[in-house]
């Protein structure tokens, strides 16, 4: 038996806002998240040629108890906010929350790095000192599980827990299996998101790769650049984001708001590199996808691209794309506004398109000024399109080899 | 150390470190506070920094029977007393 999914709560805190109003007032106005650095993070920055980030810079105005805040890291931190919103928003009680019927699929891309730095400094210390100072609580703050068991144990949460942590596809996969979940009478309800925190280890790792952005370094808002023949590798961010999925029946009987359904999911591995863009692998994602959602090419109007920018990886996506759908669906970048929020990228990109597909309203490709002719075989939005799409696909690639294709529906 | 400077020493760690304020000293911290085995090992690293001297794993073990305030307080005692 398969049952429908839907969308009944979302929240997220990005480079460009936290909440709807918000996000969706920077996305429609071009608003970049993108700043430089910290400057005062002695670790990694001074060494990197990457000197971008997307930024949370402003105040969020948590209100957890010492009992639940002592074993948060920052990145759970983040992750218990936007799940305690979509909770709020969707008036979930506590009998349902604690039932069982309720889970969460919630990962990061490796825990807490801040409070890992913490631990390792035992390592470096030649008397072993702060041996006896590794202990449960850091584990806790800081292990690759640490968002979703920190959520369940904040809200009473009694469901399975899957705790995907794929790197830049650990919030598409979150939401994807809590979809299945669902879908196949697993659950009734899953919260599903992902969060990272602010971190240069992630930026050594491309910057490495020669895979970052590092031309416009005096100008942040102006990178990344996705399908942009002048764009130059990617930027990282932070940031989390949350949806609340919900068994269509079970929602209609709670009297919830529907925001839009979940009508496809496919994931698939390239099976081979680790690292390269993998046309093939890209294309049978969505055809999996496609099949999956039971949907024909032409019934997409549009796609939330992976895009990071990066030279080769944004060919090989438009070409997929072309080879897929052809010219039909409306193709936009998002990290443009927000750079690579890396495990969350799939979730925020999907409350983006949510949130477009709400108000009627495709927003552009930011710093698309000149397509690379080498991507220039699909539409892309160059410029705000007001127009009422029902169905679209949230495209997104790891490292790893792994790739996954999300299909939501608008609800009417 | 007195009995006294042992017991103010706690009723702040507690009250700055573990937002429990004006505790009874034979209340169960547990049951009444919600101090579970995360805060016990938190607690006893601020006790090694308190006594200055490092606990073995066997005094870690005796101390996670703790559940009181008075119950500290006996387990910091027995210790200085052992490292005289």
């Amino acid at each position: 038996m398969e049952r429908r999914v839907v969308i009944t709560a979302e929240s997220a805190i990005t480079p460009i806002g936290h909440g709807k109003k918000n996000i969706f007032s920077n996305l429609v106005n071009g608003v970049s998240g993108v700043k430089n650095i910290k400057k005062e993070d002695d670790l990694l920055a001074k060494y990197l040629h990457s000197k971008v980030f997307g930024i949370i810079d402003y105040e969020i105005a948590y209100d957890f108890s010492r009992k639940f805040t002592k074993t948060l890291g920052p990145v759970s931190y983040y992750a218990c906010q936007v799940a305690k919103e979509v909770i709020e928003q969707a008036d979930l009680d506590q009998e349902l929350l604690s039932s069982g019927r309720v889970g969460i699929a919630f990962g990061s891309t490796h825990g807490s790095p801040t409070v890992q730095r913490n631990i390792y400094e035992a390592f470096f210390d030649p008397e072993r000192k702060g041996y006896a100072r590794i202990n449960a609580t850091d584990y806790l703050k800081s292990m690759a599980h640490t968002t979703a068991v920190n959520i369940t144990r904040m809200f009473g949460i009694t469901g399975r827990v899957i705790a995907s942590c794929t790197a830049c596809t650990t919030g598409s996969q979150s939401i994807g299996y809590g979809y299945e979940a669902i879908k196949y009478g697993l659950q009734d309800a899953m919260i599903c998101g992902a969060a990272d925190e602010y971190d240069t280890t992630t930026i050594a790792v491309f910057d490495n790769l020669l895979a970052c952005s590092t031309a416009y370094n005096d100008r942040p808002h102006m990178t990344p650049r996705p399908f942009d023949v002048k764009r130059d590798g990617l930027v990282v961010g932070e940031g989390a984001g949350a949806v609340l999925l919900e068994e269509y029946e079970h929602a209609r009987r709670r009297g919830a708001t529907i925001l839009a359904e979940v009508v496809g999911f496919s994931c698939s591995n390239n099976g081979g590199d680790l690292i390269l863009p993998n046309a093939d692998g890209v294309k049978r994602t969505i055809r999996m996808g496609l099949e999956n959602a039971r949907l024909n090419p032409g019934d997409v109007g549009f796609i939330s691209a992976h895009a990071t920018s990066t030279k080769v990886g944004d060919i090989v996506e438009a070409q997929a794309i072309h080879a897929e759908y052809g010219e039909g669906p409306l193709v936009t970048g998002l990290k443009s506004y927000i750079g690579h929020t890396m495990s969350s990228c799939g979730v925020i990109e999907t409350i983006f398109t949510l949130y477009m597909l709400q108000e009627g309203v495709i927003v552009p490709t930011l710093n698309l000024e000149e397509i690379d002719p080498r991507c220039n075989m699909i539409q892309h939005v160059t410029s705000m399109k007001e127009m009422d799409v029902s169905i679209a696909s949230i495209q997104n690639f790891a490292f790893g080899g792994v790739n996954t294709s999300l299909f939501i529906k608008k609800w009417i | 150390m007195t009995r006294e400077e042992i017991i103010d020493k706690i009723l702040e760690l507690l009250k700055d470190e573990f937002e429990i304020v004006n505790p009874d000293l034979d209340d169960n911290l547990t049951e009444k506070y919600e101090f579970d085995s995360i805060d016990a090992i938190a607690l006893l690293e601020y006790v090694e920094d308190f006594i200055a001297s490092p606990l073995t794993q066997e005094e870690k073990k005796q101390a996670m029977e703790i559940r009181s305030i008075n119950h500290i307080c006996d387990f910091i005692e027995d210790v200085l007393k052992k490292r005289k």
